[in-house]
């Protein structure tokens, strides 16, 4: 068999930062691929070049041996490389049809040739199985039919790489089958497949090939048959840990801060309950679209919460923001530069954000700067902030650690009784990484709770005291730091389900 | 308010006295407009322009754009700038009392033009008599009429009136009485038409009008606005025709707007009044110029413009003192 | 997935030498909060060998008594660009509030002029507004203009706050619909004859000078130039008013936070709708000060003043003080420059005796020129912080 795309040195820096590194790889034609890896392994942006959306830093591409440096995702097309996503790019309130010929419709004298436009998708359906009329609108049809719609444009387009970039996330069982068996027959076309998902099982089922990335790196690749499901986490999450975090300085006290019950929200999450004690920190383990995120958003009253019940320090915890706020509650954002920080304000406007109420003098609440400027500059140094003049220096000037220190120094101006970071460590560097682990440890030793959300399984298994699992909306189970497996983690974050009682007090 | 004036001799800012230089006998004028949106108010422009740079001045001018602030603002600039004189057409009759004021306090002479401020007490004001430019047209209609008369009886005349809200409307409408007066003998009580200065309301007023009574010997409308509409209630009765021809009603107005002028010429109509844009602007010019000479800085004068009735008579001689015929002639209505 | 590798900041300090260059110099001078004070001193200056009038204590005065007014509205204007919003219902405030005063206060009325208006005889007949006469009436009757200017602006902001409308719409909305409002009222009627002590409030002077005769004109004439007056105390007091609020107090921080980042705010605790709702309060108060200073110089309520260009002057003059459209800076100081180099510029531009559509084209070009310089600014302070 031929090679129909290759990778020589493959290499993608952002900010100088590699998200890919070095990678060398054929993908043979014909071929269906698996793509494994965690957030951040760097799938995201080899299909990016793939498709040429972002351009190779260093390194080749050769498509059937010819170099290829596409500039755009319209160059990808046209070599014959489809891309069905996660989310599927159709227009709902136009027919099949349409949707497969809507770059550019069939003309006859001058006038859509409907006939013709018909005809042709009527045969493309017919091979991918599906029994609907070319002039349904698309809006009508279910999620795994729409996809199949979204494969007939790219076998229209006459695709000889179809990329699918995790498929089945809202697909039901019997559309994911039926989205198999039509991968098994563009495969008996001989089209080349790479096939992207977090369901280890069906990519080993469906390849003929796995790839491994890991931190921008291809860590290991092999015939299909040579995987099972743990190797496949092992090579994921592999390297040992050690160096990487401080030693935790306390333990949890016994007294409960805060308790969920049966949070419920339709869609989000479902009857999720779970404490954190006084001096813990709770880590919060899921893949993306487990409801991790959501979870923290609703505790911290941004979104709406359908049923159950929520209380800190013994007190129910209800109303807005502000009101959250006031009951003790803080929260670091995973978006740090859209939701955590004033970005072209000063340092110093950042730190005194949250506690700037506090500052008020009556009558009209004259600002009392002089105390600002004192607890402003205090918290700098409490934090260890590296920056220059605060009351000048806008936040974007600072390294992704120092922002991320800033956010927590904000909400610490008001003391809050609860911590709820989320990705807290995103984007920044080792260094300033070990110093956020090492404030987390501060804040539990001063008897605050944390509530750790980590999509990094690593910082979880070095920092926190215990380790709660969610999947799809709920709680799967939970692991005492002495039982903490990476393997058992990872599985149950892939759903496998565990007894929660270990989770929930 | 108490005023504290502090006197310093000589000039703190030595500046004045670089002024313009001008011939003796010529001045500096402001002319301050309120817009050029109608053609109306385009002729009025073009009439003081032209006269004041005829005789040598220096004209300033300034456009407010239909706002009132702006103007009081460009009035108090030209003052600021040293100008002899000021004369305006203000937005409305409020402010213009405001412009007039400051333009006194300051020492500087000023006139208003063809909108009357609401107080006519200060400043040259020039305003049209509604009431005798409406009776000069209609007595020469009236005339008109008795000559063509075919038996003795009494001839029948017709007013389309304006908004009688509006002062205009109604000195336009003293001023057709007052001319038929003059003949007791020959007319019949005039039958009142209602427009409410709106095409429409004309239309279905007239048309009935027309059909209660088909024998009007003379029609006045108190705007040529409406000659249009009357045009297409008479056409289809066979009395739109020229001077001479059979079914011609003696027919005028007032305005003096190019299509009157137009239809003048035709021979459709037979006379239409005018304000004397010409005279009103020559009058607010002399008075200016009058006082800068006597060094009267707050003169105070209403000038009113009798106005003219542009005839089939007085046609070829007066053509050109009536700004519509003026726009004709320039090519107005091919626009 | 989080591919998007992390923003790294690249440090550009070290690449400054130590001493500052020329370029460096001429950037912290374009980017100083008087860059525009300076611009209006060194256009001034250029200007008055071509223009001698410029400098004559008329023109001073006139320059003087033509910033107040506008500066009042552009006052208010600033907090709403400050919060990322823009607030076009202003002028339409102007009007309406003019005549709500004038309504009340108006000593007589004429039949001929007002009879056919909804407030004939309901509110306003030949013997004036309810107020006329009545001592304190003028106090009662400003409270009432800025009663109905302040439940304008809380409207305004209630929509946008709560219902997450975008402040383009609602305040377009609220120009038309008040603006409207206020013709209807009078039937676009002005309404003249309001008392003297009201008037005062627009034109009346405190300290004039006197100086001397002037030469120029043929008719020797008194020249008597108002520099304090009592515009000039009611503008400068709003001014330092609104400095203080934006500059030194709590609500002047959780403005900025808001038109910095409206999300972290708010996730930070900022109470974002109050906060909101307040900024369109205090721009349309400020525009009703305006109102009260535009109709008194002009002696009249009106509905339709504040129409036309006027928003445009507004809005123009604090984009050039250097306010931001894309929000989170702002200062007053900043506005008052802008507003000073606007009427310097129409000033300057009706001494050349230019058409007054040139004179459009020309401000409207001076305006986009002050957002692009907006966008440069920005860009540039970026550039520099990281």
């Amino acid at each position: 068999m031929t090679t129909l795309l290759s990778f020589q040195d493959l290499r993608k820096e952002y900010f100088g930062v590699p998200a890919v590194r070095d990678l060398t790889l054929d993908i043979r034609a014909g071929d269906v691929v698996g793509v494994i890896g965690e957030n951040g392994a760097g799938k995201s942006t080899l299909m990016n070049m793939v498709g040429g959306v972002v351009q190779p830093t260093d390194g080749e591409m050769r498509w059937q041996g010819e170099p290829y440096r596409p500039r755009s995702p319209g160059d990808a097309t046209a070599r014959g490389i489809a891309f069905i996503h996660q989310e599927l790019n159709l227009f709902t309130n136009l027919t099949i049809a349409e949707n497969i010929f809507v770059d550019q419709f069939p003309s006859r004298f001058g006038m859509i040739d409907r006939p013709a436009m018909r005809q042709r998708t009527a045969d493309l359906l017919q091979q991918l199985a599906l029994d609907v009329s070319p002039d349904t609108d698309v809006d009508s049809l279910a999620p795994g039919e729409r996809q199949l719609v979204e494969i007939a444009k790219a076998l229209h387009r006459d695709a000889e790489l179809i990329i699918f970039d995790e498929p089945t996330t809202s697909l039901t069982p019997r559309e994911t089958a039926r989205l198999f068996e039509t991968i098994e027959r563009l495969k008996a076309d001989g089209k080349t497949i790479l096939y992207i998902s977090h369901i280890l099982g069906d990519v080993k089922r469906l390849s003929d090939a796995i790839v491994v990335l890991r931190d921008g790196e291809l860590v290991e690749q092999g015939a299909a048959a040579d995987f099972d499901v743990p190797a496949m986490i092992t090579a994921m999450i592999g390297r040992a840990l050690g160096g990487l975090y401080p030693e935790r300085t306390s333990e949890p006290r016994d007294d409960v801060l805060f308790s969920a019950r049966g949070l419920t929200q339709p869609g989000i999450l479902e009857d999720v309950s779970f404490d954190i004690r006084a001096g813990e920190i709770l880590g919060l383990f899921g893949l993306m679209g487990s409801g991790r995120s959501e979870m923290a958003r609703i505790v911290f009253g941004l979104d709406p919460l359908e049923r159950g019940t929520l209380a800190l320090q013994g007190r129910p915890l209800t109303g807005g923001v502000r009101q959250r706020i006031a009951s003790g509650l803080a929260f670091v954002t995973e978006d740090r530069r859209a939701e955590g920080l004033l970005m072209d304000a000063a340092i110093a406007d950042n730190l005194s954000l949250v506690a700037i109420e506090e500052f008020g003098r009556t009558p009209l609440a004259f600002l009392d700067k002089t105390r600002l400027a004192r607890r402003t500059g205090q918290m700098q140094a409490d934090m260890l902030i590296k920056a220059g003049d605060i009351r000048t220096q806008p936040a974007r000037a600072l390294s992704g650690g120092n922002q991320q220190k800033v956010v927590i120094g904000k909400w610490l101006m008001r003391h809050p009784a609860l911590f709820i970071l989320d990705e807290p460590t995103r984007g920044v560097d080792v260094g300033a990484k070990f110093e956020i682990y090492a404030l987390a440890d501060r804040l539990a030793a001063a008897g605050s709770g944390v509530l750790f959300i980590s999509s990094e399984l690593e910082e979880l298994t070095g920092m926190c005291d215990r380790i709660m699992v969610m999947n799809r909306g709920e709680v799967m189970g939970g692991f005492d730091r002495a039982a903490f497996s990476d393997r058992d983690i990872l599985a149950m974050a892939f759903g496998k389900r565990v007894p929660a009682d270990e989770v929930a007090a | 308010m108490k005023r504290i004036s502090t006197l310093i001799a000589g000039a703190a800012f030595a500046t004045a006295g670089l002024g313009i230089a001008t011939p003796a006998s010529a001045a500096t004028i402001c002319f301050a407009f309120q817009d050029l949106e109608t053609e109306f108010w385009v002729a009025g422009h073009t009439a003081i322009t032209r006269t004041l740079e005829e005789a040598g001045h220096t004209v300033i001018e300034r456009n407010a754009n239909e706002d009132a602030n702006r103007q009081l603002e460009q009035v108090r600039d030209c003052i600021a700038q040293g100008v002899d004189g000021i004369i305006i057409i203000p937005q409305d009759g409020e402010s213009a009392v405001t412009i007039v004021n400051e333009a006194q306090d300051n020492d500087v002479p000023i006139a208003v033009f063809n909108r009357p401020p609401s107080d006519l007490s200060k400043g040259i004001v020039v305003v049209a008599d509604n009431a005798s430019i409406a009776s000069q047209a209609v007595d020469f209609l009236a005339k008109e009429a008795i000559a063509s008369r075919d038996g003795d009886g009494k001839l029948t005349p017709m007013i389309i009136v304006g908004d009688l809200g509006d002062p205009n409307a109604v000195g336009r409408k003293d001023g057709f009485y007052a001319a038929l007066e003059n003949y007791p003998d020959d007319f019949n009580t005039p039958i009142e038409v209602a427009s409410d200065w709106d095409a429409a309301t004309a239309l279905a007023n007239l048309e009935a009008a027309v059909t209660a009574n088909p024998d009007i010997d003379l029609l006045f409308t108190s705007s040529d606005f409406l000659f249009p509409t009357i045009r297409s209630v008479f056409e289809p009765r066979g009395m739109w025709a020229k001077r001479g021809e059979e079914g011609h009603v003696v027919m005028g107005g007032l305005d003096g707007d190019a299509t009157a002028c137009q239809l003048l010429k035709d021979g459709y109509i037979d006379s239409t009044g005018v304000q004397d844009l010409y005279f009103e602007a020559e009058a607010a010019l002399s008075a200016i110029l009058a006082a800068i000479e006597a060094g009267e800085a707050q003169p105070n004068e209403v000038i009113e413009d009798p106005g003219f009735a542009l005839t089939s008579a007085n046609l070829a001689e007066r053509e050109m003192d009536m700004w519509g015929c003026v726009l004709l002639s320039e090519g107005f209505l091919d626009q | 997935m989080t591919d998007s590798g992390p923003r790294a900041t690249v440090s550009g300090r070290d690449e400054f030498p130590a001493a500052p260059s020329v370029r460096q110099r001429a950037m912290r001078l374009f980017l100083s909060d008087y860059f525009v004070l300076y611009l209006s001193l060194a256009y001034f200056l250029v200007l008055v060998p071509f223009l001698p009038t410029l400098s004559n204590p008329a023109n001073l005065a006139n320059i003087l008594s033509n910033m107040w007014p506008l500066l009042v509205v552009a006052v208010g204007q600033t907090f709403v660009l400050t919060i990322a919003g823009i607030d076009l219902s202003q002028g339409s405030v102007v009007g309406f509030t003019s005549v709500i005063g004038a309504m009340l206060l108006a000593t007589s009325a004429s039949p001929d002029v007002l009879s056919n208006a909804p407030i004939w005889g309901l509110i306003i007949d030949e013997a004036g507004g309810p107020l006329a006469n009545v001592p304190g009436g003028v106090l009662v009757a400003i409270v009432a203009m800025v009663a109905a200017g302040a439940m304008i602006g809380a409207a305004n902001g209630l929509a946008i706050a709560h219902f997450r409308m975008p402040p383009f719409m609602v305040t377009l909305v609220t120009m038309i619909v008040i603006s409207a409002f206020a013709i209807f009222l009078t039937q676009s009627e002005n309404i003249r004859n309001l008392p003297e002590s009201y008037i005062q409030l627009g034109k009346g002077d405190i300290v004039s000078v006197y100086f001397g005769e002037q030469a120029e004109s043929r008719i020797p004439r008194r020249q008597i130039h108002s520099f304090i007056t009592y515009p000039m105390l009611i503008a400068v007091s709003v001014a330092i008013l609104a400095h203080v609020l934006l500059n030194s107090t709590v609500f002047g921080r959780q403005v900025f936070a808001i038109g910095t980042n409206r999300r972290a705010a708010e996730i930070s605790g900022i109470p974002v709708r109050r906060v909101i709702v307040l900024v369109f309060t205090i721009s349309a108060i400020c525009a009703t000060i305006g109102a009260l200073l535009y109709s008194t110089r002009l002696e009249a309520g009106r509905p339709t003043l504040g129409d036309g260009n006027f928003l445009l002057d507004v809005i123009g003059a604090t984009v050039i003080g250097g306010t931001s459209l894309f929000g989170g800076k702002g200062k007053i100081i900043w506005t008052v420059f802008g507003v000073f180099f606007f009427v310097l510029l129409s000033n300057t531009l009706n001494l050349m005796n230019l058409s007054s559509f040139h004179i459009d084209m020309v401000k409207g070009a001076v305006i986009v020129a002050a957002a692009l310089l907006d966008v440069l600014r920005t860009r540039l302070i970026r550039g520099e912080a990281s």
